[in-house]
């Protein structure tokens, strides 16, 4: 897999030189002849048309949060708030029972992210530094268990949490979460631990280091930004879920997405400017973690991993 | 001093643990909290469901009866036709539109137009929300009375009055499509600009000094440098909407009329509003099946990625 995980920078660009600049920087872009016009100009058109597509709702998410709840419901509707307003956010902070869907969101992301790290990190390193016999089909095993539908396994789950009396709980949701966020880190961490030399892992073998000593005191250490790039992955996706605290919990123990149709969608006439306001507010974790593991982009997507 | 005394002495005086575990075994020892994980959450619910299908079953009422095929048979002439193709509808639309607009983006970027990177990092917004803010906003987007679509149609005069795009059978296929579209592009773009990026510059102008067009040479020098990543990008797109839930049950509920019901809805729907497991079941077994043949081309496709 590693083979189709693509480098970001090609290693064959000719560098800029830092004198003569003016002939230099038609070499230093490489632009094609025919790049200069044609090329150009459909690149700008598919650009223009698909970042319409991409961006104006998103305007209009933004938008509606800033709209007065009144004028929402005037039609045709105005495409600039005619008085901005803040109204809406304030409206959110008020709503106590949406504090307490965004701490189980953080809480059972932020602990679906611990355990899954924990656990993936001994199965990948296991996959990365050991050879043995069905290493390679198990190792296939759990990138297929994350393409299982998630409403088949809940039907199972569903009874199986009821019986042990965990249903509307967290260890229900962190428990449910990992059966998407294991596969995610095993391959990711999987990929890290390949990327430490052998050497050093013999050296210290020789040194008389245990083997567990050398996952805890090299290993491990080494991968930090491999640790916490699944773990920011694994929290993400956990902080997406939807399906899984929709059925498995109820109003005291759900997360935010769940929370948010409940509290929004369906009522007679939805608070719209509200529900584009706490859309706004979920997404932030989201676009955060994202700035923070653009690094890791490319890699993390081609483990078959990261999708929403 | 006879030998297994020595043994003894040597290990109690020693501060590194007895290296009685051979490599194999320890290897497998690491796999364990993992594949004890997933074996209570993925692969033992999976089987029980796809199990559940041979049985008359509620999800309230404890207790079962084996009715052999007579709940495969039940669906397979009821409505399994019908869902498969809106399954398919969906899956090969929400796929087919990510990928064209994905490509034609990446292809643009991929020029090095002024501003490309911040274009990039505008672009990848749509990814990052979380699904349910997704439906929220094509939801508000799509709305009859008061959506910003419909006064935009009608300002354009492309329509005469108000449509109510998510509540009828002819449109409401084609709102979920186009909302998962607008989810799915950016990770296509992404991920197909990461491959353009390998393809060597030299060979674009190696054929273009040759006379070879823009055309000719995306056909016989990009695409083929590609089609890896295109291959990959269109598999995982294809298993991951063919499973896909969250949008299309906020969006619609797979309504009107089940015009919008995919197997992951039915499923669902089956088990959690109709409580019939056995049916529920007998739906995901087909859809398994079907699923599995998708993974199991990723699989095959990503082991031939590994060994080149």
């Amino acid at each position: 897999m590693s083979a189709l995980t693509p480098t970001r920078t090609p290693a064959h660009r000719p560098p800029a030189s830092p004198d003569s600049p003016a002939p230099v920087r038609r070499v230093r872009r490489g632009a094609l002849r025919s790049e200069r016009r044609g090329v150009r100009i459909s690149a700008w058109a598919a650009v223009v048309v698909c970042g319409g597509f991409a961006l104006l709702p998103v305007y209009w998410l933004l938008a509606t949060s800033l709209t007065p709840r009144e004028q929402v419901f005037a039609y045709p509707p105005r495409l600039f708030p005619a008085t901005p307003t803040l109204d809406a956010f304030a409206a959110l902070a008020g709503n106590e029972q949406l504090f307490v869907y965004l701490r189980n969101s953080l809480l059972v992301s932020v602990l679906t992210a611990v355990l899954s790290v924990l656990v993936s990190a001994y199965m990948g390193y296991s996959f990365s530094k050991f050879r043995y016999r069905g290493r390679r089909s198990l190792m296939y095993f759990v990138l297929a268990s994350q393409m299982f539908p998630q409403a088949l396994l809940l039907v199972t789950l569903y009874s199986l949490f009821s019986a042990y009396g965990l249903l509307n709980t967290y260890t229900a949701l962190v428990l449910s979460f990992t059966t998407f966020t294991l596969p995610l880190c095993v391959w990711m961490l999987k990929g890290f631990f390949d990327t430490i030399p052998d050497e050093l892992i013999e050296a210290a073998r020789v040194d008389g280091a245990s083997r567990l000593r050398i996952i805890h005191a090299i290993v491990l250490p080494l991968s930090a930004p491999g640790l916490i790039a699944a773990g920011l992955f694994a929290f993400v996706r956990g902080w997406n879920d939807f399906i899984f605290a929709l059925t498995l919990a109820g109003p005291e123990k759900q997360t935010l997405p769940p929370g948010l149709v409940n509290t929004f969608v369906g009522e007679a006439s939805t608070a719209w400017p509200e529900l584009m306001a706490a859309s706004l507010v979920v997404s932030l974790p989201v676009a955060i973690a994202f700035i923070a593991l653009q690094k890791y982009l490319v890699g993390g997507l081609t483990a078959g991993a990261v999708k929403g | 001093m006879s030998a297994s005394q020595f043994e003894t002495l040597q290990h109690t005086n020693s501060h590194s643990p007895p290296r009685r575990l051979t490599d194999g075994q320890f290897a497998l020892l690491l796999l364990l909290p993992g594949g004890a994980l997933l074996l209570g959450v993925v692969l033992y619910p999976l089987v029980a469901a796809l199990v559940t299908a041979f049985f008359e079953q509620s999800l309230v009422v404890p207790g079962r009866t084996f009715v052999g095929l007579a709940n495969i048979v039940d669906v397979l002439t009821g409505d399994f036709p019908r869902l498969l193709g809106q399954t398919l509808v969906f899956t090969v639309g929400t796929t087919v539109f990510p990928f064209v607009i994905g490509f034609a983006l990446a292809l643009a970027l991929n020029t090095r137009i002024r501003g490309a990177k911040v274009l990039r990092g505008l672009m990848l917004i749509p990814w990052l929300v979380p699904g349910v803010v997704v439906s929220f906003l094509w939801m508000w987007i799509f709305n009859a009375n008061y959506g910003v679509l419909n006064a935009l149609l009608e300002t354009l005069g492309l329509i005469d009055g108000p449509v109510a795009w998510l509540a009828q059978p002819g449109t409401a296929m084609t709102a979920v499509v186009v909302a998962k579209t607008w989810q799915s592009f950016p990770w296509m773009m992404v991920m197909l600009l990461a491959g353009l990026q390998t393809v060597p510059r030299e060979l674009h102008e190696a054929a273009e000094m040759d006379g070879a067009g823009t055309v000719r040479r995306f056909f016989s020098i990009t695409l083929p440098q590609v089609k890896g990543i295109v291959g990959l990008v269109l598999l995982l797109e294809l298993i991951w909407n063919f499973q896909h839930f969250d949008i299309i049950y906020v969006l619609t509920g797979g309504g009107p009329a089940g015009a919008t019901q995919t197997f992951a809805t039915a499923v669902y729907e089956t088990a959690f509003h109709g409580f019939d497991l056995g049916r529920a079941g007998a739906l995901g077994l087909l859809w398994m099946v079907l699923l599995m043949g998708l993974v199991v081309v990723y699989i095959r496709f990503s082991e031939k990625g590994e060994g080149k």
